[in-house]
C-alpha cells in the first residue's frame, strides 16, 4: 500500500495504491488523523489503483467520516474500481459518502 | 613457597653457626644431615610444583617429553646405586645432554602469561626467594664437601645435582620471563577483560537483560577498553538524540561539541580525531581533551545511538583500540537487534495465543445444531481463517411457525472481534424475545452497538424471519452481502438488491433512514443462500475474486439438489477456485431450501 498526497490550494488529493487491508489501514489512519489535513476543505481520494479494501480499511474511512462532516470537509472518492465500489455499496456507504466516476466530476462536486 | 624462605633463613643461621664454631664433628654431621633432609624436602616440593606449572596447558608432546625426563632422572639414581663415577668420560656427555634437556624443558612457561600484573610481582619475590635458597643450599654443600671431617658426601650424587640443576634453572627462567613479561601483562589483562566484556554483551540476551542494561555495559566496557577520560552516549529516540550516559563531561560541553560536529557535517559516522588541538574549531571550544572517537551504534536499517569517547592525550585512539571499540559497537548492535527480535517474537506468540482464544470463543458462539423441521432444510458451513475473525450466525425459534435467522460479520480481528460477536449474539437474543420486525431490530441493534463499538469497527448483518404458516419471510440487510435466491416458480436465480447500512457506521437516529425491510412469499423448492464476504471475496492464486456471478452460476446448476448437496457443491467449487490452504477470511455459508411438506398438526 502506498499513499501519496498532493496539495492544490484548499484541496488534498490522496492517491491510494495497492491493497488496503488490516496492516495498511494503519497507514491510512495516520494520514487522515494528521491535524494538518483539517486545514483543507476538500479531500479527494483517487482510488484508481486501489485493488482491494478490507473491513479494517473501511473502518478507517468510517471513523473519520463524522469528523470531516463536522468540520465541513468534503470527502470525495473517484476512479473507484467496480470491485471496490461494490464493497462500498453492499455496506451502504455509497449513500453516506460521495463516490464519483472521475477526477473532473470530483473537482466540480468539490467546488459546489 | 614462603616455607622455602624460612628454610633458607634457617639454613643461613646454621651456616653461620657452622662457620663460627668449627668444632664438633658430631654437630657438623648433624647439621649436614638435617640440611640434607631439608634439601631433599625442598627439592621434592619444588620439583613437584614446577612439574605442575610446566605441564600447565600441556600438549601430548610435552607430556611425553616430561615423562622421559622423569625416567632419565630416575635412571641417574642407578649411577649412585652402582657407584659409577658420573664424572667419567662416558657419562659426562650424557649428563650434558640431560642439561640441555632441562634447558629445553625450561622453555615451557605458559603459566606466566596467565598471571596478572600483581600476581607477577608477587611471584617475582617468591621466585627470588627460591633462587636464594637454591644458592644457599648450593654454597653450603659445596663448602662442606671439601671438609675432611665429613664421612659421607652427598654432592657427588648425580641425581640430586640434576634435580637441583632443573629446579634452579627453571626458577631462574621463570624469574626472568616474569620479569620481562611484567610490562606487557597490562595489555594481556586488558585483552582478557575485553573478551570477558564481549562475552557479557553477547550473553545478555540469555540473561534477559533490557536494552538499557546493554547500553550500560557498552558504555563501561568501551571506556575501560579505550582508557578514555571522558565519554557520553546518546540514545536515538524517534530520530532525536538523547544523552543517556555522561562521564567527566557536562551537558553544555556535549552540546557545543555536537554543534561543532554538525557544522563540520560529521554525523552518525565513525570518526576518529587524534589531534583536536590542531583543529581551530575544537581549539576555540577550549576543551581539556586532545583525542576524540565517535562510534555510532547502527545496523543497516537504523541508528540506535552514538558513543563519544574523549582522551586528554594526543593520538589516544590507535588502530588497535579503535578495532576493539568497533567490535564492541557491532556486538552491541547485534545484541540490541536480537533483543528486539526476541521481543517481537514474544509479541507474536502472545498474538497467536489471543487468536487461539478468539477462535475458541467464536466456535463456541456458533450453534452446532439447527432445528429440523418439515418446512425447510438447512445446511451450514463455517470455517474461520487464522488472521481475520468475526463471522457469526444464529437462530431463534420465535413461535411454533416462526424462526429468526441472523448472519453477520464483525470487522476487526482477534479478541475484539470475538467480543463484539458475543455482544451481537446477546443483542439478537435479547431483542428478538420481544419479537420485532427485522428493520426495527437493526435500528435497536445499531443504537445498542453505538455505545460499545470502537470507532473503526462496524458489523454487517442480515436478519431473516421465516413464517411457515404465511409461507413467506421478512428480512432486512445491514451492510451484509446480498441474499442469493432461487425462485422455483419463475425458475430464476437472482440477488435481492436491497439497501441497508452496516451497523455502527452512523451512530445516531439517522440510521433509521438507511434500513429497508422486505417481505417475500416463498414457494416450495425455493432456495435461499446466505453467506459472508469471505465466500465471494475468496481469492485464487492469480488474485481474482470468486465473485457473486460465480456463486449465482453455481446455484443455477444445483438448485434442484438438497440443501446439503447444494452447500457442498458450492464449497467444493470454491475450494477448486482458491486452491488448498488459501484462506484469507472467515467463510460462512448457509443454504435454506423450502419444502412443500405440511406442518404436523
Amino acid at each position: 500500500m502506498k499513499i501519496t498526497q498532493e496539495i492544490k490550494d484548499s484541496t488534498v488529493i490522496m492517491t491510494l495504491d495497492g491493497e488496503l487491508d488490516a496492516s495498511s489501514s494503519v497507514l491510512l489512519d495516520e494520514e487522515l488523523s494528521d491535524p494538518e489535513i483539517m486545514k483543507y476543505s476538500k479531500i479527494l481520494v483517487d482510488c484508481q489503483n486501489l485493488h482491494y479494501i478490507s473491513s479494517a480499511g473501511l473502518g478507517v474511512f468510517i471513523s473519520h467520516l463524522q469528523r470531516f462532516e463536522d468540520a465541513q470537509i468534503k470527502l470525495i472518492f473517484y476512479n473507484m474500481q467496480d470491485k471496490v465500489r461494490n464493497v462500498f455499496e453492499i455496506l451502504g456507504l455509497d449513500l453516506l459518502m460521495t463516490i464519483v466516476s472521475d477526477y473532473e466530476e470530483a473537482r466540480t462536486i468539490a467546488n459546489e | 613457597m614462603a616455607a622455602y624462605l624460612s628454610v633458607a633463613l634457617y639454613l643461613g643461621y646454621r651456616v653461620y653457626n657452622n662457620y663460627s664454631e668449627e668444632s664438633s664433628v658430631f654437630l657438623l654431621h648433624l647439621v649436614y644431615q638435617v640440611n640434607f633432609g631439608l634439601l631433599v624436602l625442598f627439592l621434592s616440593k619444588a620439583f613437584y610444583i614446577w612439574r605442575q606449572l610446566l605441564l600447565y596447558h600441556k600438549n601430548k608432546f610435552l607430556q611425553i617429553a616430561w615423562d622421559w625426563f622423569e625416567l632419565l632422572l630416575a635412571a641417574t639414581l642407578l649411577l649412585t646405586i652402582f657407584n659409577f663415577n658420573y664424572t667419567s668420560y662416558i657419562f659426562l656427555p650424557l649428563l650434558a645432554l640431560m642439561g640441555f634437556y632441562i634447558l629445553f624443558l625450561c622453555t615451557n612457561m605458559k603459566w606466566v602469561a596467565y598471571l596478572t600484573f600483581n600476581n607477577k610481582s608477587r611471584s617475582l619475590v617468591l621466585l627470588g626467594a627460591i633462587l636464594l635458597s637454591c644458592y644457599i643450599f648450593f654454597r653450603f654443600f659445596k663448602n662442606t664437601a671439601n671438609s675432611p671431617n665429613l664421612v659421607i658426601d652427598y654432592s657427588d650424587v648425580g641425581f640430586l645435582l640434576l634435580a637441583m640443576l632443573f629446579v634452579s634453572l627453571y626458577t631462574l627462567a621463570a624469574f626472568l620471563v616474569s620479569l620481562f613479561s611484567l610490562p606487557t601483562s597490562g595489555v594481556f589483562e586488558q585483552k582478557s577483560e575485553d573478551l570477558l566484556n564481549f562475552q557479557r554483551l553477547s550473553q545478555s540476551i540469555q540473561q534477559g537483560q533490557s536494552e538499557a542494561q546493554v547500553y550500560d555495559m557498552l558504555f563501561e566496557s568501551t571506556i575501560k577498553a579505550s582508557d578514555a577520560n571522558a565519554a557520553w552516549f546518546e540514545l536515538i529516540r524517534n530520530g532525536e538524540p538523547q544523552i543517556s550516559h555522561l562521564l567527566n563531561i557536562d551537558a553544555p560541553q556535549t552540546t557545543r561539541i555536537r554543534h561543532l560536529l554538525l557544522a563540520y557535517n560529521i554525523q552518525n559516522i565513525d570518526y576518529i580525531n587524534n589531534n583536536l588541538s590542531r583543529n581551530p574549531g575544537f581549539r576555540e571550544l577550549a576543551l581539556p581533551w586532545k583525542s576524540m572517537a565517535i562510534l555510532p551504534i547502527k545496523s543497516t536499517k537504523h541508528l540506535s545511538g552514538i558513543l563519544y569517547l574523549l582522551k586528554d592525550i594526543e593520538g589516544g585512539f590507535d588502530r588497535e583500540t579503535v578495532n576493539v571499540l568497533r567490535t564492541f559497537t557491532s556486538q552491541t548492535m547485534l545484541t540490541i537487534e536480537n533483543l528486539r527480535l526476541i521481543n517481537e517474537s514474544l509479541q507474536n506468540e502472545r498474538y497467536k495465543e489471543e487468536l487461539k482464544i478468539a477462535t475458541q470463543v467464536q466456535e463456541s458462539l456458533i450453534p452446532k445444531t439447527f432445528p429440523t423441521d418439515s418446512w425447510f432444510e438447512i445446511s451450514t458451513h463455517a470455517v474461520a481463517a487464522k488472521e481475520v475473525g468475526g463471522d457469526f450466525y444464529d437462530f431463534l425459534q420465535l413461535s411454533e411457525s416462526r424462526i429468526a435467522i441472523i448472519i453477520g460479520d464483525v470487522s476487526g480481528k482477534g479478541i475484539s472481534a470475538a467480543f463484539h460477536m458475543a455482544q451481537m449474539k446477546g443483542i439478537f437474543h435479547g431483542l428478538m424475545q420481544q419479537d420485532m420486525p427485522p428493520s426495527e431490530f437493526m435500528k435497536q441493534a445499531n443504537s445498542a452497538l453505538s455505545r460499545c463499538l470502537e470507532r473503526t469497527s462496524f458489523i454487517t448483518s442480515a436478519l431473516y424471519i421465516i413464517d411457515y404458516r404465511m409461507k413467506g419471510f421478512m428480512f432486512a440487510r445491514a451492510g451484509h452481502c446480498h441474499t442469493l435466491y432461487y425462485n422455483s416458480m419463475m425458475d430464476d436465480v437472482f440477488y435481492f438488491q436491497t439497501e441497508g447500512l452496516g451497523l455502527g457506521i452512523i451512530r445516531d437516529k439517522n440510521y433509521a433512514n438507511h434500513i429497508r425491510e422486505m417481505y417475500y412469499d416463498y414457494n416450495p423448492e425455493d432456495v435461499m443462500v446466505i453467506y459472508t464476504d469471505g465466500i465471494v471475496e475468496a481469492r485464487n492464486k492469480a488474485n481474482e475474486e470468486y465473485g457473486e456471478d460465480r456463486l449465482l452460476y453455481m446455484l443455477k446448476q444445483t438448485y434442484h439438489l438438497e440443501a446439503e448437496d447444494i452447500k457442498w457443491a458450492i464449497i467444493n467449487d470454491l475450494e477448486d477456485f482458491t486452491g488448498p490452504g488459501n484462506l484469507y477470511d472467515d467463510q460462512t455459508l448457509m443454504v435454506i431450501k423450502f419444502k412443500p411438506a405440511q406442518p404436523k398438526k
